[in-house]
């Protein structure tokens, strides 16, 4: 197929900036509805060929995520520290390539339900937080859940578990074959009288869409998946979006500011191409879906007369409010080998302890999930008790498939003094000024992810574990699951975009990503910002459509 | 009938460009292996480095003889067999140069203390091995060796086109098949598993 190209001097409807989770399917909203589009992307486009089973590459050398040594970021607690760059790696992560972060996403596929939408009445205040409700509702956004599921690809059981929220149509496919640690997990559960059930997946289990079912290599978190039955944008919906003949995506693009003329509209955006050579492309709007992370340092880095202190920025709330997921779990060992790495990582959760409790002292709440992890990070440490080096080591080593981990993926409370800004200093090998993250967890974070340990010890406790090793609940330093840093809200004062996705600030400027998100679940965001980014197209197509862009 | 196992070429053909859902049920579990050989070994896939290009000989020699100590030899393979040291070398000059004059700095200190406790006839790795034993003990805390034990576990088990790993021993060694598709049972403990039974009050449903 010949894909359509655009000359960066015609202007185009819109540019998405981010190819990812919900770049990809505002570009295939958008130019399903007859516009013009084009998507820019930072890193490179790869076919399913390119794809290795590289664990050193993926994992720990950034092959197809932000590069440290390339794109740095600079950490600090709180704002009394001068921020520095991060030893081994970038505080914030995602993947840089077509497809962001939904081509390396472990594609653990669960809704928010309706408490998350309106925990603010319900639990707050919160001394130090900023907890409040979403300007939208489950029920509002429902129908774009079922969306992402039939269009995108879910595999899962409806009304598995009693305490799903409600749905309006069960998932298209069935879901995956458990394996060891999914039994294991649903077998100690369910004698503590909890209720794990198949995991919804955003993989196929059966040939949905063109796309084949699940090949169980056992690589999905951090890898793109060379057979494309995971779910990823690059294999679903960006394919969509280009056989319109009006999207072009436009890799190894570089977006570094937003161009805007002096009645207040953004005419388009400044790139470098893969040449590192700087252009502008046309636009009567530009939509980002840059990520949690990039998407207000580039609000930031795009400041100018007018907007001193950032783009779509009056509120002051661009880049603030950062969460990620707080969590905490287990790693078990068994009699018998499990053999975690084969098949998708997760087969069963549970969502017995969802809700926040008072009861418990503090707010909080978290999913369950049975997982595995790659060989090379686990070998890089040992449990308490056992040598670090020699024969015993070794045998540690020789136990890889005898081990599962129990984890619980919870809540973070959004503080206005976790952000991300600009590094006075730090610039990239672009010469864009860095992002600096500013990250403290908030107590009840903390005392959180206490809870969730424990939690997880019992349920392997009551699969028979024959050991069990819990790391200690340490601050976060980072995270990749990138949320609430330009908030939706209904008031201009303490948010950045609307309930439409639109900047309260820039008319012809909108944002849908982990940034718009103003709590942030229990993990496992992406098909909530490929919801949220299937109704926001929805709305931003019909402003195109009544020229109100 | 034995089907045939697709080349890449019908691979790529068969995911890229969407072959009927009927002949991808049917071929599938060949069409997925072929896919791991599309992204393994069968696509150019650069040999192993068969020769030292940044550690000196010397330095080569310390590195091996800590290394098979972290992950000894024996009954099973160690980190000589897996040809560690290989892929050390090609780390330090390459993806992680950076640490490069770090690692030489603490690879000297550590020389530097042996010959000091234990006399200089002798380096490290010429040593008796209860010497060497009592050695790394008295070291197994500083980040030199912390380095060394990273770099270990790395080449015992990342890619053989890395330079460790050789003929896959170390995969094998943790109990890993290197294979790309998979059916069910994948454990001990799903096997026997007899279905996902509803709670009360639940109706799961599907299409």
């Amino acid at each position: 197929m010949d894909r359509k190209t655009y000359k960066t001097s015609e202007t185009v409807d819109f540019v998405i900036v981010g190819s990812g989770a919900s770049g990809g399917i505002m570009a295939r909203e958008l130019s399903r509805a007859g516009n013009s589009v084009v998507v820019m992307e930072q890193g490179p486009r790869m076919e399913p060929e390119d794809f290795e089973h590289d664990e050193l590459k993926y994992r720990m050398l950034s092959g197809i995520t932000n590069n440290p040594a390339t794109n740095p970021q600079s950490f600090r607690k709180d704002a009394s520290e001068k921020a520095e760059r991060t030893s081994g790696g970038n505080a914030l992560t995602y993947a840089r390539i077509v497809g962001g972060s939904s081509a390396h996403f472990n594609a653990n596929f669960w809704r928010l339900h309706e408490i998350d939408f309106i925990e603010g009445s319900k639990l707050g205040p919160i001394a130090g937080a900023s907890l409040v409700d979403w300007p939208i509702t489950y029920a509002e956004l429902e129908p774009y859940y079922t969306k992402v599921e039939w269009e995108v690809g879910v595999s899962g059981l409806a009304g598995a578990s009693p305490f799903d929220p409600w749905r309006s149509k069960p998932y298209p496919m069935p879901p995956l074959p458990v394996k060891s640690s999914g039994v294991l997990f649903e077998r100690g559960a369910r004698k503590l009288g909890l209720h794990p059930y198949p995991s919804p997946m955003a993989i196929n289990s059966i040939i949905y869409k063109g796309r084949p079912p699940c090949a169980q290599c056992g690589l999905c978190g951090g890898y793109g998946c060379e057979v494309r039955a995971k779910s990823s944008s690059v294999w679903t919906v960006i394919p969509e979006a280009e056989l319109t003949g009006r999207c072009e995506v436009r890799s190894q693009s570089y977006v570094f500011r937003i161009g805007m003329n002096r009645a207040g509209r953004a005419t388009g955006v400044y790139y470098f191409d893969r040449d590192r050579k700087e252009q502008f492309q046309k636009a009567r709007a530009v939509v980002l879906c840059a990520n949690g992370a990039e998407t207000p340092k580039l609000l930031l880095n795009s400041a100018g007369p007018g907007h001193p202190n950032g783009l779509a920025n009056s509120s002051g709330a661009v880049g603030r409010y950062l969460m990620f997921n707080k969590g905490g779990g287990v790693q078990a060992r068994f009699e018998h080998p499990l053999n975690e790495y084969k098949g998708a990582n997760v087969t069963r959760v549970l969502h017995d302890f969802y809700d926040s409790d008072p009861k418990r002292g503090f707010y909080g709440g978290g999913g369950f999930d049975a997982r595995s992890g790659g060989p090379l990070s686990w070998g890089q440490s040992v449990p308490q008790g056992t040598p670090s080096w020699g024969p015993a080591f070794k045998e540690y080593l020789e136990s890889y498939t005898y081990w599962m981990t129990c984890a619980g993926h919870g809540t973070s409370l959004a503080q206005e003094s976790n952000r991300i800004d600009i590094d006075p200093e730090l610039k990239d090998d672009w010469g864009v000024p860095a992002m600096r993250v500013t990250y403290k967890d908030h107590p009840d974070d903390m005392k959180h992810a206490a809870w969730l340990i424990e939690r997880a010890r019992e349920i392997m406790e009551a699969a028979g574990a024959q050991q069990i090793v819990a790391e200690p609940v340490r601050e976060a330093r980072g995270g990749v699951h990138l949320l609430g840093t330009c908030r939706m809200g209904n008031d201009p004062a303490n948010s950045v975009i609307d309930k439409y996705h639109r900047t309260h600030d820039v008319k012809n400027l909108f944002i849908s990503d982990g940034s718009s998100m103003v709590t942030s679940g229990r993990g496992q965001p992406t098909l909530t910002i490929e919801a949220l980014a299937f109704r926001a197209a929805d709305h931003i197509a019909k402003f195109a459509r009544a020229n109100e862009i | 009938m034995e089907q045939p196992t697709p080349s890449r070429r019908q691979f790529v053909a068969a995911i890229g460009n969407l072959a009927s859902a009927g002949w991808i049920a049917m071929n599938w579990p060949q069409i997925a292996a072929a896919a791991g050989q599309t992204g393994h070994a069968g696509h150019d896939m650069p040999a192993p480095p068969a020769s030292l290009n940044t550690l000196s000989a010397a330095e080569a020699a310390e590195i091996d003889a800590i290394s098979n100590l972290i992950v000894p030899g024996g009954a099973t393979p160690g980190a000589r067999d897996a040809r560690v040291v290989y892929f050390i070398d090609n780390a330090l000059g390459s993806f992680f140069a950076a640490q490069l004059p770090s690692f030489r700095q603490g690879l000297a200190e550590f020389a530097n203390g042996f010959a000091a406790r234990y006399g200089a006839a002798k380096p490290f790795s010429a040593a008796p091995e209860e010497q060497q034993i009592a050695w790394l003990h008295q070291v197994d805390e500083t980040p030199f060796f912390a380095a060394v034990r990273r770099l270990s576990v790395l080449g015992l088990i990342a890619m053989p086109k890395y330079g460790g790993n050789h003929d896959g021993v170390g995969t094998q060694l943790i109990g890993v098949i290197d294979r790309h598709y998979w059916e069910p049972p994948f454990g001990y403990y799903d096997k026997d598993y007899q279905g996902f039974e509803p709670y009360p009050g639940t109706q799961p449903y599907t299409l």
